[in-house]
């Protein structure tokens, strides 16, 4: 029973703390966890914490279907104008009060208001005031346009405990209270979190949902980029689980331990080269197209960071949109050289700036990589690496950008709109998600033409141009589809991916513990 | 009344140090290229958010009304908003800075444990081989890149011998809240938890170990020093003229004595086992302040960098001059020369 | 003529007696080789490393991480480049720190220390003030903060450590000076109305530079240890150029498995170091100067 605990040689020396005879998974996350309030999460820890302290309407999938949760069941009008969810009529927060209609009203308000996090989902679809409770079991949702992939997103909508989060609002709508504190109805409870350095939840035994056989009790989050401490973590027994972002050679290593297994999924998200198209030289065509010649996919998939090969700018998980036409980007020296003899930058050196994320290695081994084929083409390179956040704040310029980005970006709701939209419309320019600064009014239209048709054939149809035109301008290189992989205990089992919904995986109420 | 003009005196400078320090940070800290308030509220915030929260901050007040606005907040411990944990800064210098007392305190003993026998070893056998060996010793301490020693320490303790911890301050997931002081030897004995005191001494020990050893050497160096200049004094020779014990001469009419010196030393050294903390603390994932100053940096988590300098500074001050009093209680001749900062 | 003869020869064969005095000890001795050869190793680095190239941007991945050999004495790195010749290009950043913040730091550093000391009242106050202010600041937080706060760049990491280091020297010189100035012969030259510049430079200079220059070869050592502490933490020069105390870092991600890339490295800057201080202590027996740090 005792699964984690005094594995190694050290065992005799370690006192024997009390070790409660339950299920717990350690697993390491490399950067913080910046908020748990759900109007507020954005990046993938803060989706983490989310999914398991807070419950939404319903949620997805491995197949990628919509599934039920707070809700049991749901109907969509006719002419697609609203949707009506009712709600389980056991489903309570974790205080156990019951979870209503006006909760619903109340989480979606407080989202529009505080616009931020998931906000943007709803933005022009759902305007504020057309969301009503019919009475405390059933929700209606009016949306002020037909906006197809409007079911995909509610997910996305955590539901708060109206009463308990309305009495901590303060003059900040609690946003500092929930900033601490979870008022939810998800399978777990905040126990302890030190913001620079872990996290832990534990089950709540009342959950509404109930559990399966070999329920994990706790789960403990430890904050740290550094492959040594995963690698020291895993060989004192400590570690259940690591992060989807360690090094080929502390995967190996923990596998060479004998109690980790390695579980790989390919993902939809997506890991590009984003191209500058504002600033000299990437605002030639012919350059941005050399660049992409000068990448050697194959060395950066097999050596450097595994993934899936990816042709177009959509992953191809949204298969009924993908393009299969569309030209993989090769790598072709020669080819590069005929791409900038046709430039404007012709027989001159041609200056350029790499960025990526500062500490991270495989981007560092990728940028020395695309350093030394553009150096043999004549260009001169300099390297810029910048920590995450001075990147999120240069993004915001179109003259700080730098030339080639390194940028990871996944669908945040499983519709292609969530890939082209932010990425690429003019009016979403100005974020990490779009440092490519297109502005192209030829993509602009084709974009809102795929938002307003219901027909998802006709989407398909506009879906397949837009790569096409895309892969021609050549704005973002698509390097890859991110191959997640955890090293995992054998012991634990319930990992998978589920498709399109940022870390839904890591729901741990569908996982369990089997020794 | 003479030593009280002279705490006076020396409380003044103390204070004067600070106010220097805090305008050096502050000008620092308001050169720096980007947006504290764009950086706050990330990207999807809109121009006019970034206005507002500019001038909420005071972003854009003449840069003398920014400063006396940092300092009446330091006044009241208000160090600001931390972009990274998105706490006050006074908090997690609260919840990180006994950590970092803890692993440097304990790190001053082991090295005056280990120095000053050094020392006393080398002055009775100066120019012998004890001497020499001591002597190498203390310049190989001094040269030895503190992340160096850090690394050798955790892969040998840590994944060769695998006996002692390698990473954190505690056993993760034990149940245990440290309070009143924050510091964790302390705080199991008051508690009545033997159990958590072994643990967290366990994990003090390599840090503590490799953070000590520059000071170590510095402590042997001097501590021979100034043995072997009392044992030039009248006294010592009138010690062994008269037949007084070898053991008791040593340690009793030289070694207290030739302690002084250390002792001013020790809190020098402060300073450089502060920043050596920096590496060390990264190191062994050891969470206290100066991990926090770390990620603070490579986050250029602007307030946070602030604080954590202006907590360095202010403990490295008050640090001297508490050494300094003692010395001057000890010593009128210091207290006449005046202040040593 | 004759004269000025007379002086030369005396002060040759003072110097050849120190040379002699400094040659009879092994460690200053020792530290003197470590120091010359690190710099020619450093000039002259395209022409001796096994792999020039590899000091650029090269990537060769069949070849990464492997372990010191006849072809790579400190083995490879992540992206299969020669470790020793990126340490032997290392030793030039190194240098250049030492050197650029010595440069700046020692001469601002003596010549407020002598102005202190020799004029005393306001200008002590204000100058031994400012050194007490900055003394106040552990070296390596400061320069971590404003390479954090600039752009990480060498050049900005040598301003800080040099915007700190004077102080030191300062306040060695300053103590000097104030000793040198009791001494009559300044009286006797202040009485026979030599210019305050003439006293400055001429009579009191001359007394400050063993100690300064005992400091400058310890504090060489010194810099260059807190130089490669703020690349390891992440805030020294770009990649690809090469750097000892990044390369430490980057290696120290392989732990335990592929120790060359961190340990030979951190044995380098190590080995610098100790050259640096050797030669200072030899220097301080050489001059007989004591309390010099």
């Amino acid at each position: 029973m005792l699964k984690r605990l005094l594995l190694t040689s050290s065992a005799a020396l370690m006192l024997p703390f009390a070790a409660a005879a339950q299920n717990v998974v350690t697993m390491n996350t490399v950067q913080i966890f910046g908020t748990i309030d759900p109007a507020k999460i954005s990046d993938y820890t803060d989706y983490m914490a989310a999914v398991n302290l807070y419950d939404g309407l319903v949620t997805v999938d491995s197949e990628g279907n919509l599934v039920p949760q707070l809700a049991e069941s749901w109907v969509v009008a006719d002419d697609a104008s609203s949707v009506t969810f009712t709600l389980r009529a056991d489903a309570h927060f974790s205080d156990g009060s019951p979870v209503e209609a006006k909760d619903v009203v109340y989480s979606f308000e407080r989202l529009l208001r505080i616009n931020q996090g998931p906000a943007n989902l709803f933005d022009g679809v759902v305007e504020s005031g057309n969301v009503l409770a019919n009475d405390d079991g059933t929700v209606t949702f009016n949306l002020s346009r037909p906006f197809a992939p409007f079911m995909a997103t509610v997910p996305a909508l955590m539901i708060v405990n109206s009463d308990v989060v309305a009495e901590h609002a303060g003059d900040d709508d609690a946003q500092a209270w929930l900033g601490e504190n979870v008022a939810g109805a998800g399978a777990y409870l905040l126990q302890s979190w030190d913001r620079g350095a872990q996290m832990t939840i534990t089950r709540d035994a009342g959950y509404y949902g109930g559990f399966g056989d070999g329920p994990i009790d706790e789960v403990r989050w430890v904050i740290t980029n550094d492959e040594a401490t995963v690698r020291a973590m895993a060989a004192s027994g400590e570690l259940t689980m690591t992060s989807q972002y360690q090094s080929p050679e502390t995967y190996k290593a923990l596998v060479d331990m004998g109690r980790f297994r390695i579980e790989s999924r390919p993902t939809s998200t997506a890991f590009y080269l984003k191209l500058n198209t504002q600033a000299e030289p990437t605002d030639d065509v012919h350059i941005r197209r050399a660049i992409a010649y000068a990448t050697d996919y194959d060395t950066i998939r097999d050596v450097i960071l595994p993934g899936e090969q990816m042709t177009t700018v959509l992953p191809q998980g949204f298969a009924a949109f993908w393009n299969p036409d569309v030209e993989a980007p090769r790598y072709d020296l020669a080819a590069a050289a005929d791409e900038i003899a046709q430039s404007s930058w012709a027989g001159q050196p041609i200056p350029i700036t790499l960025s990526y994320v500062a500490g991270t290695a495989f981007e560092e081994e990728i940028s020395l990589l695309m350093q030394a084929n553009l150096e043999s083409l004549g260009f001169v390179v300099t390297q810029d690496p910048e920590p995450w956040n001075r990147i999120t704040e240069i993004a915001s310029s179109v003259e700080q950008t730098p030339n080639v980005n390194q940028i990871f970006y996944g669908p945040t709701y499983p519709s292609p709109d969530s890939m082209f939209f932010p990425q690429f419309d003019s009016a979403a320019s100005g974020t990490w998600i779009s440092m490519d600064w297109l502005q192209d009014p030829e993509v602009d239209a084709m974009i809102a033409a795929a938002r307003a048709t219901g027909d998802v054939d006709e989407q398909a149809v506009i879906y397949k141009d837009l790569q096409a035109l895309l892969a021609d301008r050549m704005v973002s290189i698509p390097l890859m589809a991110q191959t997640q992989q955890h090293a995992m205990d054998n012991c634990l089992t319930g990992f998978v991916a589920v498709p399109p919904m940022m870390s839904f995986e890591f729901d741990f109420s569908r996982y369990a513990w089997t020794c | 009344m003479e030593f009280a003009a002279f705490l006076l005196r020396r409380l003044a400078w103390s204070l004067l140090v600070l106010v220097g320090l805090s305008i050096v940070i502050f000008t620092i800290a308001r050169v720096m290229p980007g947006d504290p308030a764009r950086m706050a509220l990330g990207p999807r915030a809109s121009a006019e958010q970034v206005e507002a929260l500019q001038t909420e901050l005071g972003l854009n007040k003449p840069f003398v009304e920014q400063y006396l606005g940092y300092v009446s907040g330091l006044v009241r411990g208000d160090l600001g908003q931390s972009l990274l944990t998105r706490r006050s800064v006074s908090d997690d210098m609260r919840a990180s800075f006994p950590a970092t007392l803890e692993l440097v305190l304990i790190t001053i003993l082991f090295a005056f444990a280990v120095g000053v026998p050094l020392g006393v070893i080398a002055a009775n056998w100066k120019d012998r081989w004890p001497d020499n060996a001591v002597r190498g010793v203390a310049i190989f301490s001094a040269v030895m890149p503190s992340f160096f020693i850090a690394l050798l320490l955790q892969v040998l303790a840590g994944y060769v011998l695998q006996i002692l911890p390698t990473t954190g301050r505690l056993p993760r997931g034990t149940d245990f809240i440290a309070s009143p002081t924050g510091m964790l030897l302390v705080d199991s004995l008051v508690q009545g938890r033997p159990d958590v005191f072994l643990e967290a001494l366990r994990h003090l020990l390599l840090p503590a170990l490799a953070l000590s050893l520059a000071t170590m050497g510095q402590v042997a160096r001097i501590t021979r020093a100034s043995m072997i200049d009392v044992s030039r004094q009248d006294y010592i020779e009138a010690a062994r003229a008269f037949g007084i014990p070898e053991r008791l001469r040593l340690f009793k009419y030289q070694l207290r004595p030739a302690f002084v010196p250390p002792l001013t030393i020790a809190g020098l050294e402060f300073a450089s086992l502060i920043g050596n903390a920096f590496v060390v603390e990264l190191i062994f994932s050891f969470d206290g302040m100066a991990a926090y100053g770390v990620r603070a940096i490579q986050q250029k988590d602007l307030n946070a960098i602030m604080g954590v300098v202006m907590v360095s500074g202010v403990f490295f001050v008050l640090v001297n001059l508490v050494i300094d009093l003692a010395v001057g209680l000890v010593d009128p001749r210091v207290r006449i020369r005046g202040a040593r900062t | 003529m004759s004269d000025l003869d007379l002086s030369e020869q005396a002060a040759l064969s003072n110097a050849w007696q120190n040379w002699y005095r400094f040659s009879r000890n092994p460690t200053a001795v020792i530290g003197a080789i470590i120091v010359v050869v690190a710099v020619l190793l450093a000039v002259f680095a395209p022409y001796i490393v096994p792999y020039p190239a590899d000091a650029g941007a090269v990537v060769d991945f069949q070849h990464r991480h492997l372990p010191p050999s006849w072809e790579h004495w400190f083995g490879t790195d992540n992206t299969g480049r020669d470790n020793f010749s990126r340490a032997i290009y290392g030793l030039r950043v190194s240098l250049a720190l030492a050197g650029v913040v010595l440069v700046i730091a020692v001469p601002v550093g003596t010549v407020l220390g002598i102005l202190a000391g020799y004029f005393g009242g306001w200008t002590e106050i204000v100058i031994m003030r400012l050194t007490d202010i900055a003394l106040a600041i552990p070296p390596l937080v400061v320069a971590l903060a404003v390479a954090a706060v600039l752009e990480p760049t060498l050049l900005n990491s040598m301003l800080a450590l040099a915007s700190l280091w004077w102080t030191w020297h300062a306040r060695l010189v300053y103590s000097v000076t104030r000793q040198v100035r009791a001494q009559e012969y300044i009286e006797a030259a202040e009485t026979l109305g030599a210019s305050k510049l003439h006293i400055l430079f001429r009579e009191i200079l001359p007394n400050v530079i063993s100690p300064v220059a005992v400091k400058t070869s310890l504090d060489a050592g010194f810099v260059i240890l807190i130089g490669a502490a703020l690349s390891y933490l992440g805030l020294g020069v770009r990649p690809p150029t090469p750097d000892l105390g990044t390369m430490v870092a980057n290696g120290a991600n392989f732990l335990p498995d592929f120790w060359w890339e961190s340990m030979l490295p951190a044995t380098v800057i190590l080995v610098l170091a100790l050259g640096f201080n050797l030669l200072g202590d030899g220097l301080r027996d050489l001059f007989d100067v004591e309390d010099v740090r």
